[in-house]
């Protein structure tokens, strides 16, 4: 029960944050537009108004 | 029913991958880190998951991506040398060749893929990525291993996390050095990451795995654990900004902390002091002995698993009551093949002298590198500059929790840790991409000094030098 606790826990969050990075061209390249939220569910997420990363 | 969950996630990130191969590499972190082929019943362990996963961040990378930004470093260079003269200890210099083979089998991937993972870390989400995914894979173990040890207490060589087995980071010592090494990059990836922003839900998931990773000396039972979360306290303190109010709440967290602790984890702590009646202790000063002797008759080492040879005969203190006296106890113990329970004579022992020496180095410039970006940016207010200074902290502070705890646990060639130095490798490379992509090193002996001209910000030049 534990065990099945921490591998739902522990693996959903990193599907979640591999989800979260699928959109985000910064990923593959240095200084991509950044998404302004990763919310890829929502439409409009195109992430034209982003800023070069930090 | 684990299986499947197991390998529908898998599947899952294999699927993704096709999008964003970089995906594959971050899979093969979870999969040496996990091993899920291990903690599955059914067809999971029939797979050799680990390799076709190693394959496909090797294919992903060199096929499908981009190389712009990837640097082979000086770094990695060491860790290429290490591996390169493991196989000839391996190889030609093996006491014991059919056990060396064995172990050259996970060592050359381990290696192998911390020399490779800087090439892939070529953006600084990448970077990121990479360490919420160690942070994420090495808590599934830390939290299930966490919560036993609230209910049950554990025990020495008594707790099992995921499964019951002895290996890779389900050993006890291994994963005690492991957890508290990785609390800083925990603490890190929730406060500076931007893959997961909702901040408080974040820090409140670190602060809980944090405690988890704390719990795990304790239920393991290890001493070695125990000393590590006391470097840390101390490491901590060199870049907290309230040191006394710090130190105020750390005593007093100790304070309330022990009548909770089990009376069987006290018993095996107090017995740090007293090595001379501990056989595990004696045991270990006598094969460093050995280790010394056999190195100097042997300086290129004896390949992996050498301690094999050893044999030694040496006297446990204990004190004995028989009825109101105590007499003391001279015991004579024989000990043949004891491992060496310290990473530095486990390479020292294995590697030789040349081994040794690379693995050292290997260590030590990656100590410097890291302080080298927190003194660039000591004083700087640029929350992306803090970021990186922070990420560098978190690295090194971890890093050395591993090279104390690597005193006493024989983690030469630890997986987990070597990534951590594949990190360090991709941050330091991303830093000084950024140097100069801000000013121009001065070359007082090159003639012409940027004969094309300048790099575009955040692209150095061809073949620039590590």
């Amino acid at each position: 029960m534990i065990d099945y606790f921490s591998i739902a826990l522990t693996h959903g969050l990193i599907l979640l944050a591999l989800w979260r990075l699928m959109p985000r061209d910064e990923l593959d390249v240095e200084g991509a537009p950044a998404e302004k939220a990763s919310r890829p569910w929502l439409k409009d997420e195109s992430g034209e108004e982003g800023s070069p990363d930090a | 029913m684990r299986d499947l969950v197991l390998l529908a996630f898998v599947a899952a990130v294999v699927a993704m991958g096709f999008r964003r191969p970089f995906f594959w590499v971050l899979l093969y972190i979870y999969v040496d880190i996990v091993t899920p082929q291990k903690i599955g019943f059914g067809i999971i362990t029939s797979i050799s998951l680990s390799l076709l996963c190693f394959v496909a961040a090797f294919a992903g990378y060199v096929l499908l991506d981009s190389k712009q930004g990837s640097r082979f470093t000086l770094r990695q260079g060491l860790i290429v040398a290490l591996l390169g003269w493991c196989a000839i200890t391996t190889f030609f210099l093996a006491d014991f060749p059919v056990e060396a083979a064995t172990k050259w089998d996970w060592v050359w991937k381990s290696l192998f893929f911390a020399a490779f993972l800087p090439l892939t870390l070529r953006t600084k989400l990448r970077l990121e990525s990479a360490a919420l995914v160690m942070v994420l894979a090495a808590g599934t173990i830390i939290i299930s291993a966490g919560i036993k040890t609230v209910l049950s207490g554990g025990g020495y060589g008594v707790l099992t996390s995921l499964v019951d087995d002895n290996s890779g980071l389900y050993e006890g010592s291994t994963l005690s050095t492991v957890a508290i090494a990785m609390v800083p990059l925990t603490l890190w990836v929730a406060k500076h990451g931007s893959i997961f922003t909702e901040r408080k839900l974040a820090m409140t998931f670190a602060v809980a795995l944090v405690f988890a990773s704390l719990l795990i000396p304790i239920g393991t039972q290890t001493r070695t654990g125990l000393i590590c979360i006391a470097v840390l306290g101390v490491l901590v303190l060199r870049s907290v900004k309230y040191r006394f109010v710090y130190a105020g709440l750390a005593g007093l967290a100790l304070l309330v902390a022990i009548p909770f602790l089990p009376a069987s984890y006290t018993e095996r702590m107090s017995t740090i002091t007293e090595y001379q009646a501990d056989e595990s202790a004696s045991t270990r000063v006598a094969v460093w002995r050995w280790t010394i002797d056999y190195v100097q008759a042997n300086p290129l080492g004896g390949g992996f698993d050498a301690f094999l040879g050893n044999s030694f005969t040496y006297n446990t203190r204990q004190t004995v009551e028989l009825g109101n006296t105590e007499t003391v106890v001279y015991q004579e113990v024989t000990d043949e093949g004891r491992a060496y329970h310290s990473a530095y004579f486990e390479v020292l022992g294995e590697q030789g002298f040349p081994g040794f020496l690379i693995w050292l180095s290997l260590h030590g410039l990656g100590l410097w590198q890291m302080e080298r970006i927190r003194r660039r940016y000591k004083d700087s207010k640029d929350t992306g500059e803090v970021r990186w200074r922070s990420l560098a902290t978190a690295l090194q502070q971890g890093h050395v929790v591993y090279l104390v705890g690597a005193v006493f646990v024989g983690v030469g060639y630890q997986p987990f840790m070597f990534m951590l130095l594949g990190l360090q490798i991709a941050l330091y490379t991303l830093m000084k991409r950024d140097w100069q992509g801000t000013q121009v090193q001065p070359k007082p002996w090159l003639a012409n000094q940027s004969p094309e001209g300048q790099p575009p910000e955040g692209q150095p030049p061809k073949g620039q030098p590590a």
